[in-house]
Parts: C-alpha cells; sequence; structure tokens
C-alpha cells in the first residue's frame, strides 16, 4: 500500500508542477489573473503532495516496513526511534525527499507571503519555482524513488544505520543545510521574476532581502553543526578537512555572504545591482552544484553517496539553470547599470566592493580546489589530489583579510569625506587592539598569523562597543533616560545595524577559535599500559585498562582513562571504540573531550592488542576550540536579530532617530560629512516596515532636507519619493 | 571620478597579485599527483617527491599492530608492487586483499614511507560497503604540515 501511494503521490505532484508551469506561461501569455492565481494555488498544492510522500516514508520507517527497499538499507528493529526518524535522511533517496519537500514549503510560504500578486514577474517567479519543484519531482520518480520495493523476499530485518550517523548531531545536520540550500531557491525565482518585469530598483530586493538572511543563517548553521559533528564523531581531532562535500556546502555560504553585504548597498545607493542578480544566481547555481558533487561520484569524498543517475539530473539541471541566468544577465544588463559612481575607496561601497571580491575569490578557489582531481584526471595525465594544506595557505589567509576588513565596519560611511572619518574612529579601537595584540606578544604569544588575529578581533570589538556607546551616550545626552532604556530602543530601533554587528563579533569569536584550534594543536601518541600515567598537556592522565561493555545495538570497548586536571579534580575521559550488531566489521571512534573556554582535551582510542595489554592512545591538546561553537551561536543570536521585526512601541524610535538628526542639525549642518555619520538612522532599518513605522513627528523634515541639502551626492534613496509617501509626516 | 577608477584598478591588482601569490603557494605544498602503485613504478620522475598511490594491501608479508601505530605491506596492483612502511593510527578496515591509498615518499632504499593510508570504498553510505574508517584518515593533515 504505502510503495503505491508514495510513488502515487509523486507522480501526482510532478504533474502538479508542470501544471504550474503551464498555468503561469499562461497568465503571461493571456495576462490572465486567474490561470496566475491557478498557478499560486498548484505551489500549495505540490507541498501538500510531497508532505503526504514525506509522510508514506515516515510510517514505512517507523513500522519497519522492509518491504521498502530504502527502510531496510538505512534502518534495523533494534534502532532507537529518534534514529529511525533520523534514518529518513540517511541515504540518497530519503535525503533528495526531504530537499524537495523544504523547496515545496518554502515556494509555498514565498508565493503566500508575497505583495505583488499579479504581473509578469509573479508569473516568472512562480514559474520558476514550479520548474525547482517539477525537477526534484521527477528525480524522485525517476532517479531516486525512496518507495522502491525490494526484489525477492522480504529481510526480516534491516541492514541498520550507519553507526556515525546515530548520533544527534547528523540527526539536525542534514535538514539545516537542506533548509539553507531550499530557502536560496525563492530568492533566485524572485530574481528572475524582477529581471523579466525590469525590476532593477531595491525594492525588489527588500521584499527577498529576509530570505537571503535565512538562507544565509540557515546554511551556516548547517554547516557549523556539520563541523561540530565531524569533530566529535569522526574522531580526527578536527572539525573541517576541506573534503569535498565540506567546500561544496561553503560555496553558496561564501557567494550569500557577499550577497547580504552588496544587497545593502543597492538598498541604500543604488549601486552593485550587477552584483546582486549575478551573486543571487550563483549562490543558488551553487546549492545544485553542491548536491551534484556529492550525488555524482565526480570527485571522491568521504562523505558521499554512490554513483547514479541522480548526478546526470543534477549535471544538466546546473547546465540549465546556469545558461538561464547568463542569459537574463546578459539580457538586463543595460538596465542594471549603477546610480551613482564610487566617491571614495575608502566609503562603505568601496570597502564592501573589496570584500566581495575577496569572498568571490574564496569561492573560486575551493571550486577549483574541489574540482581539481576531476579536471586533472580528464585533461591531464596524472590526477592531482588536492591537500588541506593548499585551502590552508589560500583561502584561509584572504578570510583573514575579510576579518580586518569586518574590524573597519563600525567605522564606515558613505561619501567622499569617508576616509577622514574612517581614520578618526579607527584612531580608538586601533590602538585598544595594538595593545592588547602587543599585551599578547609580550605574554609569549609570537606566531604572526595569531597577533593577526588577535588584532583585527580585538579592533571588531573595540569599534562595535565604542560605536553603540557612543550612540547610547548622545542618545542620552538628548532624552536623559537610563542606560538601559537607551541601550534597548537603540537596538530595537535598528536591528539590521546591531544585527549585524553583533554577526561580526560572532565571526571574531570563530577566527579566534580557527586560529587557536589550527595554529597551536598538540598532537601526541601513547601506548601505555593498565596502571599507567602519562601527561597531556596540563593534564596527568591515568590509563584503567580496556573493558567491554554491551549497550543498546552496539558493544563498546572503552578505554577506561582519569584525567586529573590543573587544579587536582580527577574526572573520566574515556574514549571508546563501538562494534555496532549489525556492522561489526566497521568499527566507529567514540571520542572523550573535555572543553573549556581555554582548550579541549581529545582522546581517541587509536588501537590496542590483545586484552589492551598495549593501548594506543591519541592525546590532541586544540586551544580555544570552545569559541568556534561559541561564536556559531553569536552570529545565529546576530542573523536573528536582524531577521526580528521591531519589538518596541512608537515613542521608542523617535529617540534612535531624531537626536542624531539633531546632532547633525546643531553641530553639522554645514560639514558634508557628518551626513555619512557612522549612525545613520534611518538607512539601515528595515524599508519593509516602513508602512508600519509611525511618523516621527517634527524631526523627519529635517532629515530629509538635511541629507538632501548637505550634500546631494550622499542622499539615501529612501528618502525618495517611496519613503516620503509611506512616511508622510 | 577617473581617480577613483585608477585607486580601484591598484586595488584589485595588489589583491589579484597577492592571491595569485598564495594560490602558488598553495599548489606548492597542497596539490598532490595520485596513481596507481604500478604506473608509479614506472615513473621515475615522481620517486623524489610526494605522491599518492591506489592499490592493494598484498595477502603475504603484511606485518601491521594497531597498538603500536604501523604497518608495513606490500601495495599491489597488476602483479606490481611497492613495499609501503607506513606510521600512524591504522585503519579498522585495513585488511589484506582490501584497497588501501597511501600518501608519502620513496625512500632510498626503495620503501615507500607513508604517513597517510586511507582505506578505500566505492560507495559511502551506502548500506552494502562501509566506510567508517576513511573518515578517521582524514586527520592526514587537516591543518597543513602539523602532522606529527
Amino acid at each position: 500500500m504505502i510503495p503505491t501511494l508514495g510513488t502515487l503521490a509523486l507522480a501526482a505532484a510532478a504533474l502538479v508542477s508542470i501544471a504550474v508551469m503551464i498555468f503561469s506561461l499562461a497568465s503571461v501569455r493571456f495576462t490572465s489573473a486567474r490561470a496566475l492565481s491557478a498557478a499560486r494555488w498548484g505551489i500549495g498544492a505540490f507541498a501538500v503532495l510531497i508532505t503526504v510522500a514525506s509522510a508514506l516514508l515516515l510510517v514505512a520507517l517507523m513500522q519497519s516496513d522492509f518491504r521498502l527497499e530504502y527502510v531496510a538499507s538505512y534502518t534495523e528493529r533494534a534502532l532507537p526511534t529518534g534514529y529511525k526518524f533520523a534514518a529518513f535522511w540517511a541515504g540518497q533517496q530519503g535525503s533528495l525527499l526531504l530537499w524537495g519537500g523544504m523547496i515545496a514549503w518554502m515556494s509555498a510560504i514565498a508565493v503566500a507571503s508575497r505583495r505583488a500578486s499579479r504581473g509578469v514577474g509573479e508569473a516568472v517567479t512562480v514559474g520558476v519555482l514550479a520548474t525547482i519543484c517539477g525537477f526534484f519531482a521527477a528525480l524522485l520518480l525517476f532517479a531516486a524513488n525512496p518507495f522502491e520495493v525490494i526484489s525477492g523476499i522480504v529481510p526480516v530485518d534491516g541492514h541498520g544505520l550507519n553507526p556515525q550517523l546515530q548520533d544527534l548531531a547528523m540527526i539536525i545536520h542534514p535538514p539545516t543545510l537542506f533548509l539553507g540550500y531550499a530557502a536560496c531557491a525563492v530568492p533566485f525565482a524572485a530574481m528572475m521574476g524582477a529581471m523579466a518585469e525590469r525590476r532593477t530598483d531595491y525594492r525588489w530586493l527588500t521584499d527577498i532581502r529576509r530570505w537571503v538572511l535565512f538562507a544565509w543563517l540557515t546554511l551556516g548553521l548547517g554547516i557549523m553543526i556539520g563541523a561540530w559533528w565531524a569533530y566529535i564523531e569522526l574522531g580526527w581531532g578536527g572539525y573541517w578537512g576541506w573534503d569535498p562535500v565540506e567546500n561544496a556546502s561553503l560555496l553558496p555560504w561564501l557567494t550569500a555572504t557577499a550577497l547580504l553585504h552588496s544587497m545593502i548597498m543597492q538598498e541604500h545607493r543604488g549601486v552593485f545591482k550587477r552584483w546582486n542578480v549575478g551573486l543571487l544566481a550563483t549562490t543558488f547555481i551553487l546549492c545544485i552544484f553542491g548536491t551534484y558533487i556529492t550525488r555524482s561520484g565526480v570527485v571522491s569524498s568521504v562523505h558521499g553517496f554512490g554513483e547514479s543517475l541522480v548526478g546526470t539530473f543534477f549535471f544538466y539541471f546546473i547546465i540549465s539553470l546556469t545558461v538561464a541566468s547568463v542569459a537574463v544577465f546578459a539580457w538586463r544588463w543595460r538596465s542594471l547599470e549603477p546610480q551613482r559612481k564610487l566617491s571614495s575607496m575608502l566609503e562603505r561601497e568601496g570597502i564592501v566592493l573589496i570584500a566581495n571580491v575577496l569572498l568571490v575569490l574564496m569561492m573560486l578557489i575551493t571550486l577549483v580546489g574541489t574540482m581539481y582531481p576531476a579536471i586533472s584526471r580528464t585533461f591531464l595525465t596524472d590526477e592531482v589530489t588536492v591537500g588541506a594544506s593548499f585551502y590552508n595557505r589560500t583561502v584561509a589567509p584572504i578570510g583573514l583579510l575579510l576579518v580586518g576588513l569586518m574590524a573597519t565596519a563600525p567605522a564606515l560611511v558613505y561619501g567622499q569625506q569617508a576616509g577622514k572619518r574612517l581614520g578618526r574612529s579607527l584612531i580608538g579601537p586601533g590602538i585598544a587592539g595594538a595593545a592588547l595584540t602587543a599585551i599578547a606578544a609580550i605574554f609569549g604569544l609570537h606566531n604572526i598569523w595569531a597577533l593577526i588575529v588577535t588584532l583585527f578581533a580585538s579592533v571588531t570589538f573595540v569599534a562595535v562597543l565604542v560605536n553603540f556607546f557612543h550612540s547610547v551616550r548622545v542618545e542620552r545626552s538628548h532624552t536623559g533616560a537610563g542606560l538601559l532604556p537607551v541601550a534597548w530602543r537603540l537596538l530595537d530601533a535598528n536591528h539590521r545595524r546591531w544585527g549585524g554587528f553583533v554577526v561580526h563579533l560572532g565571526m571574531a569569536l570563530l577566527i579566534v577559535g580557527f586560529a587557536g584550534s589550527s595554529l597551536f594543536p598538540d598532537k601526541t601518541t601513547h601506548q601505555v599500559g593498565p596502571g599507567e600515567s602519562f601527561d597531556v598537556g596540563r593534564y596527568t592522565l591515568t590509563f584503567n585498562g580496556l573493558k567491554e561493555v554491551k549497550r543498546g545495538n552496539y558493544t563498546a570497548v572503552v578505554a577506561s582513562i582519569d584525567a586529573k586536571l590543573p587544579g587536582g579534580k580527577v574526572i573520566d575521559v574515556s574514549p571508546e571504540r563501538r562494534f555496532y550488531d549489525k556492522r561489526p566489521d566497521e568499527p566507529s571512534a567514540q571520542v572523550a573531550i573535555r572543553s573549556n573556554w581555554r582548550e579541549d582535551l581529545y582522546l581517541i582510542l587509536a588501537g590496542w592488542e590483545a586484552n589492551g595489554k598495549v593501548t594506543a592512545i591519541q592525546a590532541i591538546i586544540n586551544p580555544l576550540t570552545m569559541w568556534i561553537w561559541i561564536g556559531s551561536a553569536v552570529l545565529a543570536i546576530g542573523s536573528i536579530i536582524c531577521l526580528l521585526p521591531r519589538i518596541g512601541k512608537a515613542a521608542g524610535i523617535a529617540v534612535n532617530g531624531g537626536s542624531k538628526h539633531m546632532e547633525g542639525f546643531t553641530k553639522g549642518m554645514t560639514t558634508p560629512a557628518n551626513n555619512g555619520s557612522s549612525m545613520r538612522p534611518g538607512n539601515d532599518e528595515d524599508s519593509s516596515q516602513l508602512p508600519r513605522r509611525p511618523r516621527r513627528p517634527a524631526l523627519e523634515p529635517v532629515h530629509t532636507a538635511m541629507l538632501t541639502t548637505a550634500d546631494s551626492s550622499d542622499t539615501d534613496l529612501r528618502t525618495g519619493p517611496a519613503a516620503a509617501a509611506s512616511c508622510p509626516s | 571620478m577617473t581617480r577613483i577608477r585608477t585607486k580601484l584598478i591598484i586595488a584589485l591588482l595588489v589583491i589579484g597579485g597577492a592571491v595569485t601569490y598564495l594560490v602558488q603557494a598553495g599548489v606548492r605544498t597542497g596539490w598532490v599527483y595520485s596513481m596507481d602503485a604500478d604506473a608509479f613504478l614506472e615513473k621515475t620522475e615522481f620517486h623524489s617527491r610526494r605522491v599518492r598511490l591506489t592499490g592493494n594491501v598484498g595477502l603475504d608479508n603484511v606485518d601491521s599492530n594497531p597498538a603500536m601505530l604501523y604497518a608495513k605491506f606490500n601495495l599491489e596492483k597488476n602483479d606490481k608492487s611497492v613495499r609501503v612502511d607506513y606510521h600512524g593510527a591504522v585503519p579498522d578496515m585495513f585488511k589484506p586483499g582490501h584497497e588501501v591509498v597511501v600518501e608519502g615518499e620513496l625512500d632510498e632504499n626503495g620503501v615507500f614511507q607513508a604517513d597517510v593510508l586511507l582505506t578505500k570504498c566505492a560507495s559511502k553510505y551506502d548500506p552494502a560497503s562501509p566506510h567508517s574508517q576513511e573518515m578517521m584518515e582524514q586527520g592526514e593533515d587537516p591543518y597543513g604540515e602539523n602532522d606529527q
């Protein structure tokens, strides 16, 4: 029953997606609103059908219905229920179904929430979404059907889940990543729609701003959860090995990072339009490309899937997407003229331009490195494999340079005088950062890379804090309100600005963690007998012997080890090897990690002679690793702040906007630079909130007037008719 | 605004130059030729370079000890073989007859000194072909040359 129903649901979904494509074409051809409406409902129907298919597969997994090849391949009766659930995305077919389902729901939510529900642009957007959905339906139906019935006798029990996937991180890593990939489809479709309609202003971008941010956040989280999984589960002491699959997930994240920044430039200044279209298309194509790499077997990877027809499907899909994107790009090239020219390399646009170039270079280098084994195999006589040190010497230094640019972010403004202001605003943070770096050097930190990281990270922190407290002080001098209420109102009045800075702080913490754990890991191997002690870093470890423990669906060989901490406290850190019942030939390492803010003690049970008389323990001290996870959390919090709508009520906002205008008004009316103030009120705010934003009594006209008169070239586009209309004063 | 244009071009040229330098340095250390064991024997130009070899673990003369962290074996391909001396954690999947990948350099005695040993398998998450050890061996060189 389930196999038939499942395949039927997929077939129906495929048909619905074709119908949606036809309806959207018809709505353009006959300018029919009803056809478009039908197409929009069709996307919803598609989502429902894919959900039905997913539910059926889930039921089969839960009931251990081994008639299905997928269920038999990835589960067993003894598998804990949580892992039966996770087995949904443990294999090729199921993970593609999950991805297809996510794309369907993202599309449905996007279609339902879009304001413009008519016109060519909308029809094209819906049509493109339907094409992407249809691709997945066809893929599931013809190349990776999860409802395939087993040939021959139905087995009594299944193969069980790959031991290394039996981990909490692995339950959440794939869905998070797929959610990010799926969310990238929406801005791509919206871009196609906007280009079809020749909408080259910023407004179509504000419609998708949250989508891009959400995609960036989930992609980033997915990558970091994957890194965490690698760290605790794979047992080689690291979290990132520049493996093709890891690289594949990094590629779209890099371009999405660039996109987030250049979108702000288009919104505020009317520049970078071509960048934005190009980055939007590239990001989505790279999401598909990542899947292609993992599913096609084109490059061998440690966590890929087998070769299959799926690769061929993806290959042609990538080609079609690329051709379509390039065609659209060429078609609208002239309409995407920037609205102004760069006036200084040191203004925001200049720095963002350099940052974007660096991000794209990082992406290209990673892409070439990842594909080089395949390229050299095809075009050269000898195959070349690209090791981690290639990326560590290319991508890592460029990344560090980016962090340096990031440190200047709070001090960046628009306009010709930006360079001078930048210098002035950076003096304080620069001195503080240099002092901190000098202290670090005095206390024995002599590695040049580590010192650079210290400098950049500390300048980032100080610059953001100085900027924030300066704003708070200015605010307080005008309102006389208390510190905390003012700080809260400032934050709430400009989620995007401060949320963005929180993301930067998270990046600074991340880079500190990366530097510590990659520059100074201390790896040692110890061959010990029962009762012997050995020193690792600041710890004294005592090996108590090997023991065998039977738990659930596996038997563990545990190396019982006590660690004496510097304080004298003794704790248990016992690494294991697990032999799963279904796969006794495939033991999996369970590392023991003792983590604190300074360093991780990381122990691996590497091997033993009979009875454990001699046991090999690999010990690694990974400095500052915890800051990677803390930084990731901070990064996520910052992104969520950006995504949240304003919480406070009307009275709060005049504060941020008001006094700043006053500052410009009272102190600097005559100097143009001043209106490029580092804390420009309305600028960074979400324009989608404009209609909801209560008016600013009295001060708003001053703001507009001041901006336009003081330096006309520096005018925010927002103060144009749109903003004026939605914010009558 | 030609001045800005000039500055921009200079900035991009500087970035381009720096990146080219980085890539060159990266290629020198990170790109390793890989070939089958029999092909390696013929290509003498690779005998003094770090390479990655693929072959099967010979059935005879295998001396491996996971506790002492070494494995010595013949890497065979098409009836030709290279003696390999590997030091490091021995993957559980390391067994005579299995296909493996080693990375290292030929020493003056004609023994291949390897510090990377990967057990290979055709497909990864497939239930039929297990692979757990390969992941472990990703530890080969995650941070460049920090490996012991």
